[in-house]
């Protein structure tokens, strides 16, 4: 028992964990509708969508890359899933999977282009990021799909108690991605090209073919959350996703992930959006002035980094 | 291919593309970016068209970058273009870009929002924002019977305009009398994503103890809108901006109170007119009754229409009695014609 609390204790989550029970008790005391029952509702759902978001980041920064198409190909899923109900009358469980081929199809573009090309990754997803939104803009012209089928807003709405029905989706992603890099060979790959590249392919990884799969993962990730987003709203608005970015980049950077590939933790992620998602609940129960938003937000996000990697020194120092 | 060295080069083939239709007004309406707001744009153009013989068009750029609009406007130049009505991507950059069309000949006017003086556009056409925050203020206080608790939910802080639409809001309640309160003022929120999670995080913490809301940008009003019908509560009061199916959904409903109105279609139509008869050689009269705002001293004022669930079936008509009201008088008192 005492092993296994001190293994805990040397997880490289665990000061994030303690950040958040802290906060969390700290919100409980200042606010008691932190509590309660809506307003959990309301963080969990918060978390569905955020945790995809950061877990389709995290997979690229595992293989040592950025995405900057995330947002883009999540909205440009969207509007498709929505679309595709509203205009082709598709039903929903077929909407949904075309929705996931375009995803995937999406990030099969983008790993091709990136591995063919030689060219960073960064590059790449910045000019597909303005090709996915063209795309976008140019099928919606800005315009809304409004007509969502009642089961999908109903699904978006529905609860029991402070759970949201819209969990069960990132709780599926959070266990499979962590499947993925803590048992699986996909993963160790991933993480192995990452870490050193040429290393990776001496050993006799097919680096190629775990950089497409990692944009492909990433991108069907990203399709989740898109259409996660039209529940949630309850219409296929051709601007989801323009607001994902700094989030994206910051959970899994809380959570411990190396930008330079080679090394992420999914519990790490998935803590990293709790204490964002607590930050941006905070400010709105404390009721701060809203010209100081940004800059407290911004000021907790890099207090949390900063006091998660001098645990991590401090516990690398004691090793 | 810089703003500077294209327009130049572009006015020339527009004009030699022109040929046939040199005497005749080829307007562009221009937004920052693709925004579900400027939609009306394009029924203006198409009714202007109609209308005044002329040829309308609205044309969108791909995103809301200033490098983008000029582009775009450089591209309507060379087709032909002779008049341009632009939602200014940035209010002092777009400036020079105005300029440069004036040095061409091609007259302008900023549409649905101003550039700030000195400008080129021959006047800036659009929603007051503070008139229309102070009297969806007052319609909501009205509504909640003179007194209670109230939270504004509003756009972006860079966003000039935000800052006036908070002033307005204030004054509105201070005209209370002490009776109603702002409990909470929410900004920054015109991304989907984030105004769910914020306006819903309110609604957790101080739902029970809100009376009213005002929203003062379209996405908030969309998300607070879907966020009391989920709630199905109608016991707070909410009055919206802009005409969001979503928005007049819940009107109807009787989940939101009602909505201001912005008139964008008659922005797009009065400006169109007005680019017309510029053409013709009236000129714009340096006596008319402008308003002054914070960024010209040149600003027209769009008009703007509270609508409720009596009017909500029939709004348009409300737009178009705005539009008509503006329209009846506004050739005598800016355009100088003889």
């Amino acid at each position: 028992m005492t092993e296994r609390l001190r293994a805990l204790a040397l997880a490289d989550w665990f000061g994030l964990l303690l950040v958040v029970l802290v906060a969390g008790t700290a919100l409980a005391f200042m606010q008691p509708a932190f509590l309660s029952t809506y307003n959990i509702y309301v963080l969990l759902l918060s978390f569905s969508l955020w945790v995809l978001v950061a877990l389709a980041q995290m997979v690229i920064i595992a293989i040592g890359q950025m995405n900057l198409s995330v947002g883009a190909i999540g909205g440009l899923v969207a509007i498709t899933f929505a679309g595709t109900m509203q205009v082709w009358g598709l039903p929903i469980p077929l909407a949904i999977v075309f929705g996931l081929l375009l995803g995937a199809l999406c990030g099969l573009f983008n790993g091709v282009i990136t591995h063919v090309s030689g060219i960073s990754a960064f590059i790449i997803t910045l000019a597909t990021l303005s090709i996915f939104k063209g795309i976008n803009i140019g099928i919606t012209e800005a315009q809304p799909f409004y007509h969502i089928p009642d089961a999908v807003k109903a699904f978006g709405a529905a609860r029991v108690g402070g759970v949201p029905y819209m969990l069960v989706v990132p709780v599926v992603a959070i266990v499979g991605v962590w499947l993925l890099f803590n048992r699986m060979v996909l993963g160790r790959q991933i993480l192995a090209v990452g870490a050193n590249r040429h290393a990776a392919e001496l050993s006799g990884i097919r680096v190629g073919r775990v950089v497409v799969i990692a944009h492909m993962l990433s991108a069907v990730l990203a399709a989740s959350a898109g259409m996660l987003a039209v529940a949630r709203l309850q219409l296929g608005q051709p601007t989801i996703g323009d607001d994902w970015l700094i989030l994206s980049f910051a959970a899994p950077v809380i959570g411990g992930a190396i930008l330079a590939g080679g090394h992420v933790s999914v519990i790490g992620t998935c803590l990293g959006v709790v204490i964002v998602t607590l930050i941006n609940n905070a400010l709105v129960l404390l009721g701060i002035d809203p010209f100081f938003v940004q800059l407290l937000l911004g000021a907790l996000i890099l207090a949390a980094v900063i006091l998660n990697r001098w645990r991590e020194r401090r516990r690398e120092a004691f090793a | 291919m810089s703003i500077r060295v294209g327009l130049p080069v572009v006015a020339v083939v527009g004009l030699l593309a022109q040929g046939a239709l040199a005497s005749d007004t080829r307007v562009a309406l221009v937004p920052g970016g693709p925004h579900p707001y400027f939609a009306a744009w394009a029924d203006a153009a198409a009714a202007a068209s109609a209308d005044f013989g002329i040829e309308a068009e609205y044309r969108v750029p791909s995103a809301w970058e200033l490098s983008r609009q000029n582009e775009m406007i450089e591209s309507l130049v060379a087709q032909g273009f002779n008049a341009m009505l632009v939602f200014p991507g940035d209010a002092v950059g777009t400036n020079s870009t105005l300029q440069e069309l004036a040095d061409f000949g091609v007259p302008s006017a900023a549409l649905a929002g101003c550039t700030v003086d000195p400008s080129a556009a021959s006047f800036c056409l659009g929603t007051d924002v503070a008139r229309s925050a102070y009297l969806g203020t007052k319609e909501l206080i009205e509504a909640m019977g003179g007194s209670g608790k109230i939270a504004h939910f509003t756009g972006f802080l860079v966003d000039p305009n935000t800052t006036l639409r908070i002033e307005a809001v204030e004054q509105a309640v201070a005209e209370a009398g002490g009776d109603v309160e702002i409990i909470q003022v929410i900004a920054d929120i015109d991304a989907p994503e984030p105004a769910d999670e914020k306006i819903n995080a309110f609604l957790a913490a101080r739902g029970s103890e809100v009376d009213g809301i005002v929203t003062t940008a379209w996405v908030p009003a969309v998300v607070a809108a879907t966020s009391l019908r989920n709630l199905g509560d109608q016991r707070i009061k909410m009055v919206g901006i802009d005409h969001d199916a979503v928005v007049l959904q819940a009107i109807e409903d009787g989940y939101v109170h009602g909505t201001m109105l912005q008139n964008p279609y008659g922005q797009g139509y009065i400006g169109s007119y007005a680019m017309d008869l510029i053409r013709q050689g009236c000129a714009v009269k340096d006596d008319a009754p402008w308003l002054e705002t914070a960024q010209t001293a040149r600003f027209i004022d769009s008009g703007t229409a509270f609508v409720d669930a009596a009017q909500v079936a029939d709004y348009q008509a409300a737009m178009v009695a705005v539009t008509e009201e503006v329209m009846s008088t506004f050739k005598d008192d800016f355009l100088d014609c003889n």
